[in-house]
This record gives structure tokens, sequence and C-alpha cells, in this order.
């Protein structure tokens, strides 16, 4: 146990630049093209990327806490995002990574973007949001996150 | 082709305006800087006969309903067989999905098409903890034959030809199931479905059981239209589409068939984006080669393997949130190209697409647009009406030579179905430049990325009908839908006979095993009850292909 609580501080402390790990996941299989776009720029920034794929909020939290990913990009376009992300946040919950920020892309309804916003996600990227926008919210949050968990 | 002494004296005058254009361009302070189509290509200001002195008319031009088709597949264009105004319906249950097929009809529309919440067949069942949020909502949810005899309740499947958006043979069977029990004959069944050519046995098992038992139903099907949305160019959009059918009609004749038998099957689903000129001249190219392709190259004689149909929906990446009833304006300078392209079937997307799937007032907006182009401005009683333009002459060639060049290539990698992951990644490095000419101001899109209005009238005036409309004005997802299609669902789990379902569901899986074809086997299954999610199963089984997310059995293969 002390060994592992070791392991992980020095993991977090001893290793302040490794890069953003950003776990990229969707809800569909159809319409991707805003999931390679951003894949690409977060890319180009330096980031690592995990892509996820098509993915249940169970399966995004598996992948989430096996690569110890700095936050969570959820593209939302078919699924009913109130009712998806409560489902992400529990399954997050039960395995201990709540403190791993969340963001959302896609088509998400105003309405939407309020409450899934009131819930916890961090950043909602509408349609055509600047690229350089996403990067920069992306790095921010992620690095905002790592430095309060450590 | 033009006289010898005709183009000298042509090129005298052309080089004296094009001094005269520079001097212009080089004084005048605030010019424009030359244009770049989605596709890569420089557009000229201006063409004269001499961009298309190589082109000869009854080779490359030719008449309306005449090889190479460049001028539109049928002889009397619009005139004789209008345009089919088709827009695409799904969410909710089949009942909500029936209603509004039933309102679009009201308002004119002469084709039907639906989409399904899952367009693969291979989700989970509705009541799947996996699906949830996801019943209903981006389609109609349809688990069972018992959904399709709704959807279709009161629709003269005869007379409305219905589009399946859908890759499964499980929407397929029921299709067919329902009709049967209507007593319509297989052989006056119109109708298609999105049965994108792709190397799976589903696909093929379609075309082939279509082409023997079903004639007049488009099998086969060319999605270039949502790759497009996946960011592809005009280009790749003709180049990708006619190799996955080159692909597509490779294995076809393996199995036995005869090009003839089933090309005439295959349609194509297209878009018509921002770019005017240059989807006007996708449409004439497109058509050209397809001709050309597939009489040199598959030896393809009957007339109707060679015209290229197509339905088109309007591009939706453009779309906007801001200043949302610009969309109106945008879809109709789209639906515009598309019908000047001569297009058979119209989907003009609705203002509210970008914000939620579109409501009955905004519906019928795309319905009207459609008509409005029909039947006020005169525009479909001429038949390709910018053909013989220099310019749209001229760059029909070159996007022919482009797409040839490319189809070239997808030739020599071992044809569209080997080279599927490199025509990925082809297509999201074009939308990834797309998106850097969004950001850097290069390409422009009002609302966004210049025209930005901070307190925008539009978005003030949608918020007010919304709260003073007596109709829905934006769409919202209703938990209760799904809940009501769990119950539709088990109505049929607890009704269906567990004894005869088991027989034929055994029966169906030695025939896929066997690798015969799977719908007839299916139909029966489909009238014994069984589900969606069991037929995932089923393919899961024998083709050995789970899959995560949501889904049972791997979605299938898609470009973009």
């Amino acid at each position: 146990m002390f060994a592992d609580r070791l392991w992980y501080w020095l993991e977090r402390g001893g290793a302040v630049n490794r890069p953003v790990k950003f776990l990229l996941s969707r809800d569909d299989w159809y319409h991707q093209r805003g999931y390679w776009v951003v894949t690409t720029a977060v890319r180009n920034a330096g980031m690592e990327v995990i892509l996820g794929g098509i993915q249940t909020p169970a399966e995004m939290v598996r992948t989430a806490v096996q690569e110890d990913v700095d936050i969570i990009g959820y593209r939302i376009m078919d699924a009913a995002p109130g009712v998806v992300i409560p489902i992400l946040f529990a399954k997050m919950r039960e395995n201990g990574i709540e403190n791993i920020p969340v963001v959302v892309g896609g088509i998400v309804p105003d309405k939407d973007e309020v409450l899934i916003r009131e819930m916890g996600v961090k950043e909602v990227f509408q349609p055509l949001t600047p690229l350089s926008t996403i990067v920069e919210r992306v790095q921010t949050i992620a690095l905002a996150a790592r430095a309060n968990r450590s | 082709m033009l006289r010898e002494d005709l183009l000298e004296e042509l090129k005298d005058a052309r080089e004296r305006y094009e001094a005269e254009v520079r001097r212009i361009l080089t004084t005048v302070p605030g010019a424009r800087e030359e244009h770049v189509t989605f596709s890569g290509l420089v557009v000229k200001p201006l063409c004269t006969p001499a961009d298309t002195a190589e082109t000869d008319f009854f080779r490359d031009i030719s008449f309306p309903g005449e090889y190479p088709y460049t001028r539109g597949v049928f002889p009397a264009g619009y005139l004789s067989r209008g345009l089919h105004i088709r827009q695409v319906a799904g969410f909710g249950t089949a009942e909500e999905t029936n209603a509004r097929w039933r309102f679009l009809l009201s308002q004119g529309a002469n084709a039907l098409s639906v989409v399904p919440d899952d367009g693969s067949g291979n989700r989970a069942d509705s009541d799947d903890e996996r699906v949830r949020g996801l019943v209903g909502k981006g389609g109609v949810a349809l688990d069972t034959l018992y959904d399709y005899e709704t959807l279709f309740d009161g629709i003269d499947m005869v007379r409305y030809p219905c589009h399946l958006i859908t890759t499964s043979a499980y929407a397929l069977a029921c299709y067919l199931v329902v009709a049967g029990k209507r007593g319509l004959s297989f052989t006056g069944l119109r109708g298609s479905m999105s049965n994108w050519m792709r190397p799976e046995p589903e696909c093929l098992d379609i075309m082939e059981y279509c082409a023997k038992n079903v004639p007049l139903f488009n099998a086969g099907y060319l999605d270039m239209r949502n790759v497009r949305e996946g960011g592809c160019t005009a280009v790749q959009e003709i180049a990708f589409g006619v190799g996955l059918a080159m692909s597509g009609c490779d294995a076809l004749v393996e199995k036995g068939l005869e090009v003839d038998e089933f090309l005439h099957r295959i349609t194509w689903f297209v878009n018509s984006g921002p770019e005017f000129f240059e989807e006007v001249a996708k449409f004439r190219a497109l058509r050209r080669i397809w001709a050309r392709v597939f009489r040199e190259q598959y030896g393809a004689r009957d007339p109707r393997s060679l015209t290229c149909r197509m339905h088109c929906q309007t591009y939706a990446p453009t779309l906007t949130r801001q200043q949302p009833f610009n969309n109106l304006i945008r879809s109709t300078v789209y639906a515009l190209g598309a019908i000047l392209g001569g297009i058979q079937s119209l989907h003009v997307n609705s203002f509210d697409e970008a914000l939620a799937i579109p409501t009955e007032f905004s519906a019928s907006l795309s319905v009207r647009t459609q008509q409005i182009i029909d039947l006020e401005t005169g525009i479909t009683r001429v038949i390709d009406p910018l053909g013989g333009s220099y310019y749209v002459e001229w760059l029909t060639n070159r996007l022919e030579e482009e797409a040839m060049a490319l189809i070239d290539t997808i030739r020599e990698m071992g044809g569209a179905f080997k080279a599927w992951d490199w025509m990925c990644r082809e297509i999201r490095k074009a939308s990834y430049r797309t998106q850097e000419e969004y950001d850097t101001g290069a390409r422009l899109l009002v609302g966004v990325n210049t025209l930005v209005d901070d307190n925008d009238i539009q978005t003030r005036a949608l918020e007010v009908l919304r709260e003073h409309a007596d109709f829905e004005t934006l769409h919202e997802y209703s938990a209760a839908l799904a809940e009501k299609q769990v119950a539709r669902l088990n109505k049929v789990r607890r009704e269906r006979n567990p004894e005869r379902l088991d027989g034929v569901r055994e029966e169906l899986v030695e025939t896929m095993r066997a690798g015969r074809n799977m719908i007839p086997g299916l139909m029966e299954a489909v009238k014994s009850g069984l589900t969606r999610g069991e037929f995932a199963n089923i393919k899961a089984g024998v083709y050995h292909q789970p899959a995560e997310g949501p889904y049972v059995c791997r979605p299938p293969l898609v470009l973009a």
C-alpha cells in the first residue's frame, strides 16, 4: 500500500513536465469529423491523445483508469447529454477518479449545456470552436487539475 | 473542338484582357485575392472558349439521357421526372416518426427517408444499459418488426419510395416483411437503403438478394455525402465513391453475378455545399466518370447501369448556431447547386440542425425551399442550364481529371477496399485543413469568423418564438419516449413464441456460418420476433466481431 502511494506521488510529482494525457471518446460511430480534427489539433500541440473510440461511460472510465489520463473528452452527438453525463460522473466516483476533469464537444443544446456545466463538466465546445481555443482550454484545465491532485 | 485560327485570335485577346485585369487588381485597393475551392482548385475568374477547346460535344457532353450522361440521366430532366422531395425523419419511437412522415407528405414531400437511432442495426436493444440516453435520440428506435409495422402504418409503400438510412440487413428484412404482409409484390417495390459498398458479408448478401428478388430496390449505396460531412473534398467524394463501387463490383462478380445484374441498383448519396460551381461541376463530372469507368473498364452495357442517379443532402458542417436563420439561406443556395447539377432527389437541411433534430416548423421550411425553387423560378424547366458555360465545362473537366488521377491511385493500391485506411487518413487530413482555413479566416463563415454579432437578433428572435409559439420550435430529447420504446420491445418479447424463435434462429446461424445468403432466414426470424440486438449477437458469434460501446457487434466499416 505504501509503495503504491510512493509510486503515485513520485510519478505525479516527479514528472511535472510530462505531456497532458487526453482521453477522447465518442457516444456513437457516425460523424467523426470533430473527433479527428480535435485529436489532430491536440496532438499537434504536444499533448498525448488516447483514442477511446465509441465507448459507453463505463468503458471510458475503465480506459481513463488504465491510462491514467489527465482529462477526459467526450464527443456527444447522438446521446442525450443530460442522461449520459450523470452516468459518467457516477462511474467516475465509483472508481475514485472524480477529480479528473471532463470536457464535452459535439451537438449540445443550450439548455443541456447549462445543465451539464452545473453537473461539473468543465467546458463545452460547440461546433466550429477554433482549434486554438480547444487546445488552450484542454491544456489549462488538465494542468490545473493535475496540480490539484499532486 | 475549336478552329485553330479562332484559338490563335482568342489567345491574343485573352492576353490583352488578362493584362488589363492584372492592372486593375494591382491598382484598386481591397481587390480580392485568388480563391481556392475545397478541392484545392484555383478558381479562374473568367473562362473563354480556349479553356474548353479540347472538349468534344458528342464525346464529352452530349445530350441529357445519352452517354456519357454529363447533362443528366433522363432525356427530359425534371420535365418528365420531377424532383423527389425527400426529407430525413427519425426520432422517438416509430409512432412519432410515422407522424412526422405524414406531416412531411401533407406539406408536399413525395418520397420518404428514415434514420434509425442506430444506422447499423448492430446496437444493443433499447432496454440495454449501454444505450441509455441514445434511444430514439439521433434517430427513431427500431428494435423489432412491430416497430417497422408502426413506422409504415398508413403509408403507401409503392407510391412513396422509402429510403432506409441503414446498412442493416435487419432493417431490410423488416421492410420486406411489412411489404409482404400487405400482399405487395417484391418485383414492384421501389425504395433504397444506405447499404454502402464495403467488404462485409452483410453488404454483399443484401446486394445479391435484391438483385435476384427485389429488382427495383436500390440495394447498393455510395454514401459519399456523409464522407463529405466528415471533411473530404469534392474530388475525393467522386473518386472514393467510384473506387468503392469498383471494389463492390469486383466482389459481386466474384460471387457469380453479372455487372448489369446489379450495377443499376447502386445509387449515390451526394453532398452539395458552399462552393457553388464546384458542386455543379462535381455532379456533372461524376455522371461522366461513372458512365466511362463502368462501360470501358467493367463492360457494363445496360444504359441503366451507366446512369449515375443521386440523392443529395445539403452540406451541414457550415450550419451555425450563431445567427441560426442564416442557415435557411445557406441551405437554399446549396440546394440550388444540387438542382442545377441535376440530382434526382433532395433533402434540404433545416435551419436548426446545428442545434437539434428539426421540428415540424423547420422541416416544413425545408420542403418549401425545394417547392419554391421547383415551382416559382423556372429553374427546373431547363435541362442542365449551366452546360455550355465555359467556366462550368472547364471545371467539370478539371474535376474529372483530378478524380480520375485519384481513382488510378486507389487502383494501384489494390482497390478501395484495400485502400480503406489510406482513404480515412486522406479525409482526416482534408478536414483538418478545412478547419484551419476557418480558424485563420482564409475561408469565411458568416457569424463565425466574419460578421460576428454579439447581440445576435436572430438568436433573440428564436428565443421569443420558443416562448410564445404554440408549436415546437426546438426539439428536445424525451426520456418518456425511451421508456415507451422499452415497453414496445417488452410487448414483442412477451408475445413471441420462444420455441419457434429458437428454431428459426438456429437455422439462420447455420445459413450464415455456411456463407449462404442471410436475408431469407432473417425474414423468417424477424417474423418470429427476433430483435435487432439479438441479430447483432448472432452476427458477433458468426463473424467474431464483438464490439464495445453501445454495440453488440462491430458497426459497419465507415470512411468518416
